[in-house]
C-alpha cells in the first residue's frame, strides 16, 4: 500500500528516522559511525522554532488561482505576510502581474475549540468558493483541529460534490512532528492525491499519427524539474538553461505551477530534484504509480555539485559526451570570472546554518571558492545527507563541527563565539545572531537572488565578496548590541543541553 | 460571526503577547507552546512590521517548550518546568514572562502552579494565558499588560502628582510604536509630567515596577489596553482617561487639553504650550505652502486601518491637512457596541462625513467603495475619485492600483517600508506624516 492511500503522510521521524539534535564533527559523521543512524536525542533547553506549517504555506500560497483556508486559531499561518513578498515577485516575474497571496483563517474561537470547528470550516469553504471562484481551495489544518479532532478530510469529501473547485486537505499540525521538512510530504501528499488526474479527454476528431508521434517524442525528452519555494525564478532559469543545452524540455513542478496543469508531471521521461529533503516523497510516488523514474541527489549549488547534477541527467539520456563538453566550457568560463574574487576569500573562515542538503552544498561551494569551513549547522539529519558528508570530508582541510539543530541559536551563539568565523551563511530570520557578534553574513536563500547552477556560484561569490569588503554595519552594531545569553553560557560546552530521549544531559 | 477572516491583519493572542514582552526592557518571553509558534510570529513580523523583527530576546531566540504529541497526551508541565529551569541558567533577563499557546491551553496544563513554584524560589517570573484562540494580537497585548499590572507592579505605593503612565500603542502591530510612544512621552515631559511608557528606550523595569504610583493613566486608544486600565484602577486605584491616538496639531491639542484637565494642570499652561508648539509646526510648514498649492496636493482618500489609525489618520487628514476622507475602513473584528462607539468618533471639525465601514477582508473594500461612489459608465462629466489616495496597509496596494490612486502603508501589515524611530503622534508626528503622504504623491516627479 502506498503512503498516499492514507489521509495523512507519516512523519519523517518514522519514515526516514530524521533527527534534530546532535553535536559532533564532519569526519565523525562521514565515517558512518553515526551517519544515518543518529540516536533520537532531544534538548533540555529549547528555543522557538518553525513548524511544518511555514514551509507548507510557502509552497501552497504560490499556487495560482487558489485560495488557502487556514483552519485553526486566528494567528496560525500569519507567516503568509512574509511569504507574500515571494508570491508577489514570483507572480510578477512569471506572468508579469503583481498579485497578493490569498489566504483565509477560520479563526477558531474558544467556543469552537470546545464544540468543534467543522461547521465553520464547511461554511468557510462554501463562502470562499462563492466569493473568489478559485480552481482549488486548499484547507490547511493547524494544531487546534488536530487536538480537538476536526476531520478536514471528511469535510472536504462532503463538500467536493457541491462545488467545482478542487478541495485539497493538507495536514500541518505543528505538534505532530519535530521535522518541519514533513511539510513537503504533507503538500505533495495532497497534490498527489487530488491534482494528478488527467483532464477531460481531448480526442482528435481526425486521427493524426504524425502528431501523436511528435508528442510522444517530445515527452520522451521532457523532464520534471522539481522546484522548491526557496528557489526564485532566476534559479529555475539557470537550470532550464542547462537542461535545454542537453536538448530537453522542462516542466517545472510544483511551486508556482498551475493546478490544472499539474497532471503533466505524470508524463515526463524523468523527474529531477534539486534537493532530496524536499522531493523524495513525491518522486517515489511518481515512480511507483506512474513509472516516472527520478534523480534524487546533488543539490546544484557549487561547481562540482552542478557538474554532478548535470552528469546524472545526461547519463539517463545517454548524453554523457555532450554533458562533458558543456561542463568543460561552463567551468572554464566560470573559473575565469571567479578569479577576481578569490584572493579575498583565501583562508577566510566560514560557518553555515541551513537545511541539511543546502547547508552542505553551500559548504562545498565555499570550499571551492577558497574558504575554510569551521562549522555547519543543519536543521535536521536524515539518510540523504550521507553522500554529502562523504563529499565534504574528502575536500575538508581539517575536521570541523557539525551541529544538528532545529534553529536553536543559543548553540550557534556559543559556537560562533568560540570559532570566530569571518563569514556566516544563514537561513531567513537566522542571520541576526552572527550579525550581533559582528560577523559578516549572507542569507542562504532569498528568492530574488541567484544561488543555483554555475551562474549561482558566480552571483554568490559576488555577493559574499561585497559583504566581506565592507562588514561595517554588523561590526559597528556588535559594539552596542548584545545577545540575550549569560556570559557563563559561552564558557559552557555547546552541546551540553543535548540528551538522550527522556534521559539526562550529556554534560 | 463571519466564517473566516481574509488575510487577518494581526497575529494571535500569543503573538501579540510575545512581541509585547520582547518590547518590554529586560523582559524574556518564555513560550509554552508548539514548536512553530515562535517562528510563525517571527515570520509575520518580518513581513508586516516595517522590517522590525525581534529585539533583545525575540524571534527564534525566545525560550519555548516546543511541546509535541507526548506532551499532548501526558501533559506538558514537566517540560515547562525543565524549560524554565534551563532558561534561568542560559538567558539573562530581569523578568521572565511565561505565555501559553493553543496546544498547552487546550490540554489544560496548570501553568500557574509551575510559576508559583519558581516565584517561591524568588525568581522574577509571571505568566499570562494567551492561547491563540482567545483573540488576536491586540488582545494578547491587553493580557500581558493585565498580568504585568496584577503580578509585577508594586502595590500600595503613594501617588505622585504629575506622574502618568501612558499606553494603548501595541508594539510591532503599530510599526511606529517606538516613535509614537516617544513623541507623546516628550510632549508630556515638556508639560511637566513624569511619564512611564513601558516600551521606550527611556523606560526600565525598576521604574515600570513603580507604575502604581502614577496619579493618572492615559490610554491613547479606544480599544487596546482599556480593560487593563480598568484592572489597574481596581488594583492600584489610579484613574484613567481614554483618548484617540493623537496625530497632528488638532488632535494633539485636544489630547493635551484632556490630559491636563484630568491631571489638574492649569488650562492656561496647556494652552500656552500648545500655542508654542503649533507656531513651531506651522513655521515648519511655511515653505511647503507654495508647492502644496501649486501642485494641487489635496486628495480624495480612503483610510483603512486598525481601531487606532482608522480614527486618527482620518481626523488628521480631514481637520489638519484638508484632504477629503471619503471612506474609512476599520480592519479589526469589532462587536456592535464597539462599532457604535467608533462610529461616533467622527465628529470632524471640518464638517466632513466620511462613510465608515467595519470590514476585516481586504478584497471587500472595493465593494464598499463602489457602493458609495457613483459608477463610471462613460458619462461625459464624471465626479471621479481623483486625485485619489489610499492610506492603509501594504495589502491595499492592489486597491490603490485599481483606482489609480497613490498609496502609503501605515497600518499593519507594512511590508514595503523600513521603520526605525519614525512616529506620527504629536505635532512633529503630523509633519512626518505630511512628508510621507506628499512624498508618495510626488514620487514620479
Amino acid at each position: 500500500m502506498s503512503y498516499l492511500d492514507n489521509k495523512e503522510p507519516p512523519k519523517r521521524e518514522d519514515r526516514l528516522q530524521a533527527r534534530i539534535a546532535y553535536g559532533g564533527s564532519i569526519c565523525g559523521l562521514a565515517k558512518g559511525k553515526q551517519g544515518g543512524c543518529i540516536a533520537d536525542q532531544e534538548r533540555s533547553f529549547t528555543q522557538g522554532s518553525i513548524c511544518l506549517l511555514l514551509p507548507g504555506l510557502a509552497m501552497l500560497n504560490s499556487l495560482p488561482d487558489s485560495v488557502v483556508i487556514l483552519h485553526g486559531a486566528i494567528g496560525c499561518g500569519s507567516c503568509a505576510h512574509s511569504q507574500n513578498a515571494n508570491v508577489r515577485s514570483g507572480g510578477n516575474i512569471r506572468w508579469g502581474r503583481v498579485k497578493d497571496a490569498l489566504w483565509l483563517s477560520t479563526a477558531l474561537n474558544e467556543s469552537e475549540v470546545v464544540n468543534g470547528g467543522e461547521p465553520k470550516l464547511e461554511a468557510a469553504i462554501r463562502e470562499a468558493y462563492r466569493r473568489y471562484r478559485p480552481a482549488t481551495i486548499i484547507v490547511v489544518a493547524g494544531c487546534v483541529p488536530g487536538i480537538i479532532g476536526d476531520d478536514i478530510d471528511g469535510v472536504a469529501a462532503r463538500l467536493q460534490g457541491e462545488i467545482s473547485a478542487k478541495i485539497l486537505p493538507v495536514h500541518c499540525e505543528g505538534f505532530k512532528t519535530k521535522i518541519w521538512a514533513t511539510a513537503y510530504d504533507a503538500v505533495y501528499h495532497s497534490l498527489g492525491r487530488n491534482l494528478l488526474d488527467d483532464p477531460e479527454e481531448e480526442t482528435r476528431i481526425i486521427p493524426d499519427e504524425l502528431e501523436d508521434l511528435k508528442e510522444k517524442h517530445r515527452l520522451s525528452r521532457t523532464v520534471n524539474l522539481m522546484n522548491v519555494s526557496s528557489m526564485g525564478r532566476v534559479d529555475e532559469q539557470e537550470l532550464e538553461r542547462l537542461l535545454r543545452s542537453l536538448g530537453l524540455s522542462v516542466n517545472i513542478f510544483p511551486v508556482f505551477s498551475k493546478p490544472e496543469e499539474m497532471y503533466r508531471v505524470k508524463y515526463a521521461a524523468l523527474s529531477i530534484s534539486t534537493c532530496p529533503t524536499h522531493d523524495d516523497y513525491i518522486l517515489k510516488h511518481l515512480q511507483e504509480k506512474y513509472g516516472v523514474p527520478y534523480i534524487l541527489q546533488h543539490m546544484p549549488i557549487g561547481i562540482e555539485n552542478t557538474n554532478h547534477w548535470l552528469r546524472d541527467v545526461a547519463a539517463f539520456f545517454h548524453l554523457e559526451e555532450l554533458a562533458e563538453n558543456i561542463i568543460a566550457r561552463e567551468v572554464a568560463e566560470l573559473e575565469e570570472a571567479l578569479a577576481e574574487f578569490k584572493p579575498l576569500f583565501a583562508g577566510k573562515k566560514a560557518f553555515i546554518n541551513a537545511g541539511e542538503i543546502r547547508a552542505f552544498a553551500n559548504a562545498y561551494l565555499l570550499t571551492e571558492l577558497g574558504f575554510e569551513i569551521v562549522g555547519i549547522r543543519s536543521f535536521h539529519h536524515d539518510e540523504f545527507a550521507e553522500i554529502e558528508y562523504e563529499k565534504l570530508s574528502k575536500i575538508a582541510g581539517q575536521d570541523y563541527v557539525v551541529n544538528i539543530a532545529n534553529a536553536q541559536p543559543f548553540e550557534e551563539a556559543n559556537l560562533l563565539k568560540k570559532l570566530k568565523p569571518d563569514l556566516f551563511l544563514g537561513h531567513w530570520n537566522g542571520n541576526a545572531t552572527a550579525a550581533k557578534l559582528g560577523i559578516a553574513t549572507h542569507v542562504i536563500y532569498n528568492t530574488g537572488l541567484n544561488y543555483i547552477g554555475y551562474k549561482g556560484v558566480y552571483e554568490m561569490a559576488r555577493r559574499v565578496y561585497r559583504q566581506l569588503k565592507n562588514p561595517s554595519f554588523n561590526r559597528k552594531a556588535c559594539e552596542y548590541i548584545r545577545l540575550p545569553y549569560h556570559e557563563r553560557w559561552y564558557e559552557a560546552e555547546p552541546f551540553s543541553h543535548i540528551k538522550a530521549q527522556g534521559g539526562v544531559n550529556h554534560a | 460571526m463571519p466564517n473566516f477572516i481574509e488575510r487577518p491583519r494581526y497575529f494571535c493572542a500569543l503573538g501579540g503577547a510575545m512581541e509585547t514582552i520582547t518590547a518590554l526592557p529586560g523582559a524574556i518571553p518564555v513560550l509554552h507552546a508548539a514548536p512553530g509558534c515562535a517562528g510563525n510570529i517571527t515570520w509575520t513580523q518580518n513581513g508586516g512590521s516595517g522590517l522590525q523583527v525581534g529585539g533583545y530576546c525575540g524571534a527564534l531566540h525566545v525560550p519555548c517548550s516546543n511541546v509535541q504529541e507526548k506532551e499532548v497526551v501526558f501533559g506538558g508541565v514537566d517540560r515547562l518546568r525543565e524549560e524554565i529551569r534551563h532558561t534561568l541558567d542560559i538567558i539573562a533577563g530581569e523578568l521572565y514572562f511565561v505565555i501559553t499557546g493553543c496546544v498547552t491551553e487546550i490540554i489544560g496544563d496548570d501553568v500557574r502552579a509551575v510559576i508559583n513554584q519558581f516565584r517561591e524560589e524568588g525568581v522574577p517570573i509571571i505568566h499570562a494565558e494567551t492561547g491563540g484562540f482567545k483573540g488576536n494580537s491586540y488582545y494578547g497585548y491587553e493580557l500581558v499588560l493585565q498580568s504585568l499590572f496584577k503580578n509585577y507592579l508594586t502595590k500600595g505605593l503613594e501617588k505622585k502628582k504629575n506622574k502618568v503612565n501612558l499606553w494603548g500603542i501595541v508594539p510591532f502591530m503599530d510599526v511606529f510604536w517606538r516613535g509614537n510612544l516617544e513623541g507623546l512621552r516628550l510632549l508630556l515631559e515638556k508639560l511637566g509630567f513624569e511619564v512611564n511608557t513601558f516600551f521606550t528606550q527611556d523606560d526600565t523595569l525598576p521604574e515600570i515596577q513603580k507604575a502604581g504610583s502614577a496619579a493618572l493613566n492615559i490610554v491613547v486608544s479606544d480599544l487596546y489596553g482599556v480593560e487593563a486600565a480598568e484592572l489597574f484602577k481596581e488594583i492600584h486605584g489610579t484613574p484613567f482617561i481614554v483618548t484617540p491616538l493623537p496625530v497632528g496639531p488638532s488632535a494633539t491639542h485636544e489630547f493635551l487639553r484632556q490630559a491636563g484637565e484630568a491631571a489638574g494642570i492649569d488650562p492656561a499652561t496647556v494652552e500656552k504650550f500648545v500655542t508654542q508648539e503649533k507656531q513651531r509646526y506651522y513655521k515648519y510648514l511655511e515653505p511647503l505652502l507654495e508647492g502644496y498649492n501649486d501642485l494641487d496636493l489635496q486628495r480624495h482618500v480612503i483610510v483603512i486601518g486598525d481601531a487606532n489609525y482608522a480614527v486618527s489618520l482620518t481626523k488628521f487628514l480631514a481637520d489638519d491637512l484638508g484632504w477629503l476622507p471619503e471612506l474609512v475602513v476599520f480592519s479589526d473584528p469589532l462587536n456592535e457596541t464597539q462599532q457604535q462607539l467608533f462610529s461616533q468618533r467622527f465628529d470632524l471639525e471640518s464638517g466632513l462625513q466620511p462613510v465608515v465601514v467595519f470590514e476585516t477582508d481586504t478584497s471587500e473594500v472595493i465593494r464598499h467603495f463602489k457602493q458609495n461612489w457613483p459608477e463610471f459608465h462613460g458619462q461625459k462629466y464624471y465626479n471621479a475619485f481623483a486625485p485619489g489616495f489610499v492610506l492603509g496597509s501594504s495589502l491595499d496596494r492592489e486597491l490603490a492600483l485599481s483606482l489609480g490612486a497613490a498609496h502609503l502603508s501605515v497600518s499593519f501589515p507594512v511590508a514595503n517600508r523600513a521603520i526605525i524611530d519614525r512616529g506620527y503622534t504629536g505635532f512633529r508626528g503630523g509633519l512626518r506624516l505630511i512628508e510621507d503622504l506628499l512624498g508618495s504623491c510626488i514620487a514620479a516627479r
